[in-house]
């Protein structure tokens, strides 16, 4: 699982190639070394984890550690400020890193309205980032909404562990 | 879908009126339908006599009509066991019938019916009659081929509904939404309006979002990530080939092709914020409709063209608006619920359906589009997504109320439901096409 984390920040492709690869084992992974792209294998991040059926395994989470959100809420609480601060100490001693932020929701709310939700998660993450001083041109953003829970259930636990904006980091 | 187009034009083309009509006005039955549930017509569906090709069943064509009379709600059909005449010997014609051996059954009317077969080539005329005053309702005859005899039987039922109730039905339509019935995403599918002739029209293997039929029945608008973000796709139908629409940062949400066909609305993003904008057919961006540091999600083009419902948190919590197309005069339509989302127009424009959560689960409400007069349209389970049938009548919707998510019809009171898809993983997103002529 490290390894794949460290394939992860290698290049774009090979995370691919690694989180894709996840059943077959790495090396077998590496071997196909030519002509793979992120698009071709369908995504990056969350969406290619959900295309190897990785998502929401132990093990997924990159060096930057994901945040929380109550329901229907953009507000970064205490704890997420916290977290992002400590992303903000990695991304600084990792200058040459890009990062992905993805918002997520948890099904309670409706598909479109949750993808609009998740955008204004991203952002106010991604805008918290820029305020602790990383440069705009370092993070991009991607909303989910529902569609790619870490869980499925109907708990409270549950839903707060879907309601979340994830990093996910690219190094050249 | 094979050779659709081709067929579809000769069907129309040769749907010919020649000594059979339809009179609306001559039908007793009328007065005594008033909407879908209230009132349960009884029918007799009488397979058809067929001539020129003995194998070909002539309970095919009645399946289907079967099927779709009963999805409507206002009628009850006689079961076809128990009826006395034989389809292949018994007369079709007003003086020919023996109505008694019909309204000894109980049927108020009855659909008879000859096929003809000439090689590929088929002739379907069909007939409604009234039992008691033993007399001819509505009658058509339609060309076409082999194929096209579940399609015939869709229009043949449009006619019936429009015969009893003075509206055409809603069956000659098709319906797209999206499924992981086949797989762990979301992919995209069409049938016909009463739930046969399922196919699957994308093998993307990633997020399909909001799709929307165009206002010819001929492509449908979808979100999918299939180039990694979220952006806007046309896909054509029957072909189901993809085009890229609109690939702007961030959100390419939802929304769809005005009745017109001159302009998309979608939902757009500005630094996390999510706005309604106007597009060209050709994706680039006309105007942005909304500007404000809410949430505005879901637009729905009133069927004029002139208005937009849309979702937005701007009072809050999510509720329904309406606004002029230039962004102006917007108005708070849902007043009930914490959370009111996905706007649909009623095809006459007077009303909006939307899902609104209650108890822990979204109910299906229809509101007038000044905000009067709502009503509860589903109970059961979670209820979400509604679209209107082509003429009106109905409501399709998702919903939980049987387990897995699957798709619904109901009579916009909400009398009459029932369960239109089946089988393994979730069907949601419905879009509901206009006739496809």
């Amino acid at each position: 699982m490290v390894m794949r984390w460290v394939g992860g920040c290698v290049s774009i492709s090979l995370a691919c190639v690694l989180l894709i690869g996840c059943g077959a084992s790495d090396k077998d992974a590496l071997d196909d070394g030519t002509g793979l792209d992120e698009q071709q294998l369908g995504g990056r991040g969350s969406l290619a984890e959900q295309q190897a059926g990785t998502l929401g395994l132990p093990g997924s989470q990159g060096p930057l550690a994901d945040i929380y959100f109550g329901y229907d809420s953009e507000e970064l609480g205490s704890h997420a400020r916290t977290t992002l601060q400590r992303n903000r100490e990695w991304l600084e001693s990792h200058p040459d890193a890009r990062v992905e932020i993805e918002g997520h929701c948890d099904d309670r709310g409706t598909i479109e309205y949750n993808l609009a939700l998740g955008a204004r998660r991203a952002a106010a993450a991604r805008n918290y980032l820029i305020a602790l001083g990383v440069s705009p041109s370092r993070i991009t953003t991607i909303s989910y909404g529902e569609e790619l829970p870490v869980c499925r259930d109907f708990t409270p636990e549950c839903r707060q562990r879907n309601r979340r904006g994830h990093f996910v980091v690219f190094e050249k | 879908m094979r050779r659709g187009n081709n067929l579809r034009h000769a069907l129309v083309i040769a749907a010919l009126l020649v000594g059979l009509f339809c009179n609306a006005a001559a039908a007793q039955v009328r007065s005594t339908i008033i909407g879908p549930g209230e009132t349960q017509y009884p029918v007799a569906v009488s397979s058809l006599k067929v001539s020129g090709a003995p194998a070909v069943r002539g309970e095919q064509f009645a399946d289907v009509l079967v099927r779709d009379l009963q999805l409507s709600g206002l009628f009850r059909v006689i079961p076809r066991q128990t009826y006395i005449e034989s389809a292949q010997t018994s007369g079709v014609e007003e003086h020919t019938i023996q109505f008694a051996n019909w309204s000894v059954l109980g049927a108020h009317a009855l659909v008879n019916g000859t096929l003809t077969v000439t090689g590929d080539q088929v002739v379907v005329e069909a007939r409604l009659f009234d039992v008691a005053r033993r007399s001819q309702l509505c009658g058509r005859r339609y060309r076409g081929t082999l194929e096209d005899l579940p399609r015939i039987a869709d229009r043949f039922a449009d006619e019936i509904l429009a015969t009893v109730t003075g509206e055409r039905g809603p069956f000659d339509s098709r319906i797209a939404f999206l499924s992981t019935r086949d797989g762990r995403f979301k992919e995209l599918y069409v049938m016909r309006a009463n739930g046969t002739e399922l196919t699957r029209l994308t093998q993307s293997s990633t997020l399909n979002l909001a799709p929307s039929w165009g206002p010819r029945g001929d492509l449908i608008t979808l979100t999918s990530y299939r180039d990694g973000d979220p952006n806007l796709y046309s896909l054509s139908y029957p072909g189901g080939q993809w085009s890229a629409l609109s690939s702007l940062p961030g959100l390419n949400l939802g929304g769809g092709f005005s009745p017109d066909g001159e302009s998309l609305v979608t939902t757009i993003e500005f630094d996390g914020n999510s706005e309604i904008g106007i597009l060209k057919p050709d994706g680039s961006i006309q105007y942005r409709v909304t500007d404000h540091w809410a949430i505005d999600v879901s637009p729905a083009w009133s069927p004029d063209g002139r208005s937009i419902a849309f979702c937005s948190d701007r009072s809050g919590s999510p509720q329904i608006y309406v606004m002029g197309r230039d962004g102006r005069n917007v108005r708070r339509v849902s007043r009930n619920g914490k959370y009111s989302t996905s706007p649909a127009w009623s095809p006459d424009g007077k009303r909006i359906a939307y899902a609104s959560r209650s108890r822990g689960g979204f109910q299906v409400f229809v509101v007038n589009r000044d905000g009067s007069g709502v009503h509860q349209v589903t109970t059961e389970g979670s209820n979400e997504d509604p679209v209107w049938s082509p003429d009106g009548r109905y409501l399709l919707f998702s919903s939980t109320r049987r387990g897995r998510t699957h798709l619904y019809l109901s009579d916009v009171a909400g009398i009459h439901q029932v369960q239109l898809t089946q089988g393994k993983g979730s069907d949601t997103s419905p879009s509901w096409s206009t006739w496809v002529d």
